[in-house]
Parts: structure tokens; C-alpha cells; sequence
């Protein structure tokens, strides 16, 4: 009867009492782990495969799962005729491929409910689908396709040019895209010079030769990584192993970024300047400069906030009353990088807030530095490392990059403690090097009162 | 080594392009366009919002009530007078709709009536003058034969002195007439549908040849096998030298 019934059950119900002591986080002790789960539930999982696929993958527990291909196929592989190629591979994500026609990828994709998205950076070329768990066959089969068997049709390409020019005026839109652009391309000789967005002398020269040339080239198993989100392990291994192993071999091996420091001006007709003056930091750095990069002033953090943690922020306020940003500018490659610092300010006081910011930057590097400063910025950073992790998309791109950059994963603890042991010494002398070094600058807007990289 | 998003901060969106092929708006979508300062910070979906501020809304002003043209104005004023002549219109529109509809439907159905050459048949008209004293005239009426009998005085007294229980169908005679030198009835003989002779029989009035049906000059039965009366027709007399039977 109910009631018996009811009290037989008792037991099971009042699971929070039965908890006590134990972690919400593992499994209740009546569920038997299976002895060959040899890895607890939350770690991540990291396989190499002999081909040199890297497989990556974390159990989540989440209703919708994440797959991406990661592929060493960013900008900075782009050779002078075919500049402009990643853009378009970008574009030719949904066109037809040998298994699955243009049609049936959007169309099998939408029926699930699911996306499927292409981000490249000037290293990486992230594919990535993310669909309900029970989804996962469905869209891993259109995500092999796009991957490993396009066709690039001549007549889709060449229909992709009006989608080019698109972009690049939707980019064109915001100050900041072409500043930035404009800095790579002033600070580098080769490889990371090269744009994200197809430059205007190659929008509609890049043929369909061009893609499959780039692609045989770049897209081998060694230099790809397959991360999923809510996904097997051994799942994702069969598929890495049976598809992902169309090309073996390196491929091109991409140039060494040569640093050569330049300087690039964009006047508009903007009342508001935006300019970025970095030095080239060595990658060997990339702690020290992430939390001096905090240490300065890493943006807002609370929203219409009076920025007092930053020190960028509290310098340039002193040189102006107008309306203005300014922020440190971090950004790491492989084998280099660029550290400085982004102001926004109004055409009239642009030199003052640039001069003003380089003057906080000397100080820290001058060492005046409390060490109350040191932990709050270390607190920041670890902060925003946990969190740009809380959401999928950030997770899959952390495990990602750290998959293809070196095949392995770091925990969030191993970073943290890795950001504790920088010390004082280590960001005074990272502030150094860019107070000394060679600066690039890069300066967009109506330019009457910027000063050149010499005069500042 | 961190993520991209971890280690630029808030220009991690300019250092990276990303192209949608199937978007579901509700994984969010990370575009330049869409990422505000404060969204690397507390992620959450977001979908692209585009502001169309060149569509242009054509001027409808002549075709609008006036009462509600000036935006400033409450409408509430005129609500009123603007409900009332629209509920006015509906009305008497409906009751035109339904009248119309009405007399459509009658004349449809009405069609499926007796046509006006068959009504046209149904009454006859027959001038009186015609028919002498003691004569017995006969007309096609309805298909069937119609006996217009002018009486003489004799046959009128004579019948209106019979003896009502004596007849099979008990009639007086001024039941059977309205005037009573005039006797109209129809010349189907009630037993088996025969036509009486006019001016035949024992008893001064018809007699049927068939199965010997004896009737006297008022049309009733006397002698012989037929049961009822001859049937006497709806009649009138619009004038004194006219009857209209039917």
C-alpha cells in the first residue's frame, strides 16, 4: 500500500541527511563507481593519438553538449598570395562538402536545434557545434564534413564575396578592430602581421584552389585538437581516430613572427582617438605581464564604477576632465607578443592621456608597487581566469588552446598557483622591458594632437 | 597558458573574428557587435540586435478619422461618438445584409413552386349568361370536368324539400349552394370516378352510365352503388354575371 510503500522509501529520500559529510560534487556512495573509470568525474580528459591528434574532453553533466575542432590554421599561415584565405574559410563553413550539400548541413543542424560556428584568431581555426547530448551523432557527422572534406565549390566561393565585403564593413564599423588590425600589421614583418579579415586588394581573388591549397596544407592531424563539452571520452576518441586522420604529417610549418615595431596612423573624422602603444613581450613573460596587465587596469569592473583599482585609469583622469578609457592591452601568441596599453580619448588630449599613461606604467616599473596592489591584481586575474571558464564556450576554448598549444591541460589550481609565485621583482622588470623596449602604436581617429612613437 | 578570453580581457573580441554557419540564438552569440564591456565579465546569451531606423511608414493621415489624427490629443474624447456611428453602420448594414438575404432566398426557393401556367389553371372564370335556364354546362377545370347547372324554380323548391334522412350522404341543399339557381360541382362520380350524364336518372339530375349512380339536381346521391355526394368546389361569385371556381 502507499503508505508502506512511502516509508520503505524513506531512505532514499532524505539524500541530503545521507550526504553529510560527503562532497555535492562526487557521486553518492550507493552508485558504484566502474573500475575502468580510472579518472574521477569532473577532470579533464587529454589523449594523444600516434598521428598527433590531441583529444580533449570533460564531462560535464550538461543537458547540451560542445564539440570543437581546433586547427593550427589562423591568419599567420596565410602566404602573400593568398592573404585573405582565412576569412573565406571562415565563410565556407556551410558550403557543400563531400558527405553533406549546404542545404542538408543547415538544415540537419536546425532540425536538432543546434549551431554551428567558426571563430579564427591569428593562430587557431575553431569549429565548433554545440546541440543536445542525445544530439551528438547528427552534429559530429556535418562537423567531420566541414572539417576534413569540403569542396569548395568555385560558384559557392565565388557567391561568398559579397558575404567578404560585408564583413569587413561590419568590422570597419567599430574603431577598435582596425586599430588592432593596424597594430599587427605595423608590428610584425611576417606571419602575424597578416589580418583576420581578407585585405581589400584580394576580396574576390581568392579562387577555390586557394582554399583546398590551405587546407591540404594546414589541415593535418598534427596540428588539430578535438575538444568536446558533455561528451565521451571514448566516444570522441573513435571519431578522432577513424576521421580526423585524413592527413598525417606537420604541414607547412609556419614562419617565426618577426617583431619589427612600426607605426601606423588611420585618420577619420571621429572626435574620438584610439590608440595602443605596446612592445613585444616574450612568451617565456606571459605570467608576469597578464598580471601587471591587472595591475594597471584591466578594464571595468563594476559597471559605471570609478575605476579606482586601475592605475591607468587614475593617471589619465589627473590629465583630463573629458570623457576617456584607457586599459592595459595583453595579447600572446606562440612564439610572441604584444604588452601595452589602449587609451580612448578625445582628439584634443589624446597626447596627454598617452604620455599619462606611459608615466604609471615607468612608476611600476620603477618599483612603486605595494604589495597590496600585487595580490589585488593576482586576485583579478585569477578571477577572470575562473571565470572566463564558468561558461561553456570559454571552457571549450580554454581546454582548446591549451590542447593544441601543448597537449595537455592545466587545471585552474595548477594556474592559480603558477599566478601566486609571481612576485613583485617579476612585474617591475616586465614593466621594464616594455618602458625599454621598441613600441609599436597604432592610432585611429581625428589625429591633430596624437603624438607620433617618437614624441612620446 | 590561459584562454584567449582570459588573457586579453576586454579586447578579446577584436583579436578574434568568428562567422555564425547555423545559429541558434539561444547558445548566445559572440560577435564584435554584440559583446559589451560588462558581458566578458558575466557571460550569458545574447543575440545580434539590429536597429532599423530606415524604414519609412507612409502617411496615412487621409484616411483617418479626424477626431484621432492629432497624436497629443486623447482619444478617449471622441471614443464615444466614434464607437457609436461605427456600431450604427454595422446595424443597418446588417439589416439590409439580412434582408437582402432574405429575399434571395425566398425567390430561389419559390422558384421551386408551382409554375404560373399551372396556377393560371387552377381557377376558371365563367360568364353566367351564357347558360340557359334547365342547362347543364360542362368546363375542363383542374383536369377534371366542372357541371355548371342553371336550375329552374321547379328543381329548386323541389330540392329543398327533401328529406335529409332519407339520403345516404345527408346534405340539405343550401349547404351545397350559395345561390341557389346556380349548383357547381365537379362531375366525378364518387364511386369509381366515372363522368355523370347531365339531365339523366330517375331523380332529375345526373346519372352514371358506369355502375348505374342515380344523383338528383342538387349533385346527391340517390340510388346506385357511389357512396358520398359529388364534391362541390370552393366558389365565389365576384359579380352577378360571373362565377370564379377555385
Amino acid at each position: 500500500m502507499k503508505g508502506i510503500r512511502g516509508i520503505s522509501q524513506l531512505s532514499e529520500r532524505f539524500y541530503a541527511a545521507a550526504r553529510s559529510g560527503q562532497s555535492l560534487v562526487q557521486p553518492m556512495a550507493v552508485h558504484k563507481l566502474s573500475t575502468r573509470a580510472a579518472h574521477s568525474y569532473q577532470d579533464v580528459h587529454v589523449t594523444r593519438l600516434p598521428s598527433g591528434l590531441v583529444i580533449a574532453s570533460l564531462e560535464n553533466y550538461s543537458p547540451a553538449s560542445k564539440i570543437g575542432v581546433f586547427v593550427k590554421a589562423g591568419c599567420r599561415y596565410e602566404t602573400p598570395d593568398n592573404q585573405g584565405v582565412t576569412h573565406l574559410l571562415r565563410l565556407a563553413s556551410s558550403l557543400t562538402t563531400k558527405g553533406a550539400s549546404a542545404f542538408k548541413i543547415c538544415r540537419g543542424i536546425e532540425a536538432v536545434g543546434g549551431s554551428l560556428s567558426v571563430t579564427s584568431t591569428r593562430e587557431n581555426m575553431i569549429y565548433s557545434v554545440d546541440c543536445l547530448r542525445d544530439d551528438i551523432d547528427t552534429v559530429m557527422e556535418f562537423l567531420i564534413n566541414v572539417t576534413t572534406a569540403p569542396e569548395f565549390r568555385p560558384w559557392e566561393v565565388s557567391d561568398l564575396t559579397a558575404r567578404v565585403k560585408m564583413d569587413k564593413a561590419q568590422a570597419a564599423q567599430s574603431a577598435q578592430t582596425d586599430v588592432v588590425e593596424g597594430l599587427h600589421a605595423a608590428a610584425y614583418k611576417n606571419a602575424l602581421c597578416n589580418s583576420l579579415y581578407c585585405p581589400d586588394h584580394m576580396v574576390g581573388n581568392i579562387q577555390s584552389d586557394h582554399l583546398h591549397q590551405f587546407v591540404q596544407n594546414n589541415f593535418t592531424s598534427a596540428r588539430m585538437a578535438l575538444v568536446g563539452l558533455g561528451v565521451d571520452h571514448t566516444v570522441l576518441k573513435q571519431v578522432g581516430e577513424q576521421f580526423l586522420n585524413i592527413r598525417s604529417g606537420a604541414g607547412a610549418t609556419g614562419a617565426k613572427a618577426q617583431y619589427r615595431g612600426g607605426e601606423i596612423r588611420l585618420p577619420t573624422t571621429s572626435s574620438l582617438v584610439h590608440s595602443v602603444v605596446v612592445t613585444e613581450a616574450a612568451p617565456a613573460d606571459t605570467l608576469a605581464f597578464s598580471v601587471l596587465q591587472h595591475l594597471l587596469g584591466g578594464g571595468p569592473y563594476v559597471k559605471r564604477g570609478s575605476n579606482t583599482s586601475s592605475k591607468l585609469f587614475q593617471g589619465a583622469s589627473k590629465a583630463t576632465a573629458d570623457p576617456f578609457d584607457v586599459s592595459a592591452f595583453n595579447v600572446g601568441y606562440s612564439d610572441s607578443g604584444l604588452f601595452g596599453f589602449y587609451t580612448i580619448s578625445q582628439a584634443a588630449v589624446a597626447g596627454d592621456v598617452i604620455r599619462a599613461a606611459l608615466a604609471e606604467v615607468k612608476a611600476v616599473a620603477n618599483g612603486e608597487v605595494t604589495a597590496a596592489d600585487l595580490t589585488r591584481a593576482k586576485a583579478q586575474l585569477q578571477s577572470q581566469v575562473l571565470m572566463s571558464q564558468e561558461t561553456s564556450e570559454g571552457m571549450l576554448e580554454a581546454i582548446g588552446t591549451q590542447a593544441l598549444a601543448e597537449g595537455s591541460y592545466h587545471t585552474t589550481e595548477e594556474i592559480s598557483k603558477n599566478i601566486d609565485n609571481v612576485s613583485l621583482t617579476d612585474v617591475a622588470n616586465a614593466a621594464k622591458k616594455f618602458v625599454s623596449g621598441k613600441k609599436t602604436m597604432a592610432s585611429s581617429g581625428n589625429l591633430i594632437k596624437t603624438p607620433f612613437v617618437d614624441e612620446i | 597558458m590561459m584562454s584567449i578570453a582570459a588573457r586579453n580581457g576586454v579586447l578579446s573580441s577584436y583579436l578574434q573574428a568568428t562567422k555564425h554557419a547555423v545559429k541558434n540564438l539561444g547558445f548566445g552569440a559572440k560577435d564584435v557587435l554584440t559583446k559589451s564591456m560588462l558581458s566578458i565579465f558575466f557571460p550569458g546569451p545574447a543575440g545580434i540586435r539590429l536597429a532599423h531606423t530606415d524604414v519609412r511608414i507612409p502617411d496615412f493621415s487621409d484616411y483617418r478619422r479626424t477626431d484621432v489624427i492629432d497624436p497629443n490629443k486623447s482619444s478617449q474624447d471622441s471614443s464615444e461618438g466614434r464607437r457609436v456611428f461605427s456600431y450604427l453602420v454595422t446595424g443597418a448594414t446588417t439589416v439590409v445584409g439580412v434582408y437582402a438575404a432574405k429575399t434571395v432566398v425566398t425567390q430561389f426557393v419559390s422558384s421551386m413552386s408551382a409554375s404560373a401556367d399551372v396556377l393560371a389553371l387552377s381557377k376558371i372564370e365563367i360568364k353566367l349568361s351564357d347558360i340557359p335556364e334547365g342547362k347543364n354546362m360542362t368546363f375542363k377545370w383542374r383536369g377534371k370536368p366542372l357541371f355548371v347547372r342553371h336550375r329552374t324554380e321547379k328543381e329548386i323548391s323541389a330540392e329543398a324539400d327533401v328529406n335529409i334522412a332519407e339520403l345516404r350522404d345527408p346534405q340539405h341543399d343550401k349547404d351545397r349552394v350559395i345561390n341557389p339557381s346556380w349548383v357547381i360541382v365537379l362531375g366525378v362520380c364518387t364511386h369509381l370516378g366515372c363522368v355523370p350524364i347531365a339531365n339523366a336518372g330517375d331523380f332529375g339530375g345526373y346519372y352514371c352510365p358506369c355502375h348505374g349512380s342515380h344523383y338528383d339536381a342538387s349533385g346527391r346521391i340517390r340510388k346506385g352503388p357511389a357512396p358520398l355526394n359529388l364534391e362541390v368546389p370552393y366558389y365565389e361569385f365576384p359579380d352577378d354575371e360571373t362565377v370564379v371556381v377555385g
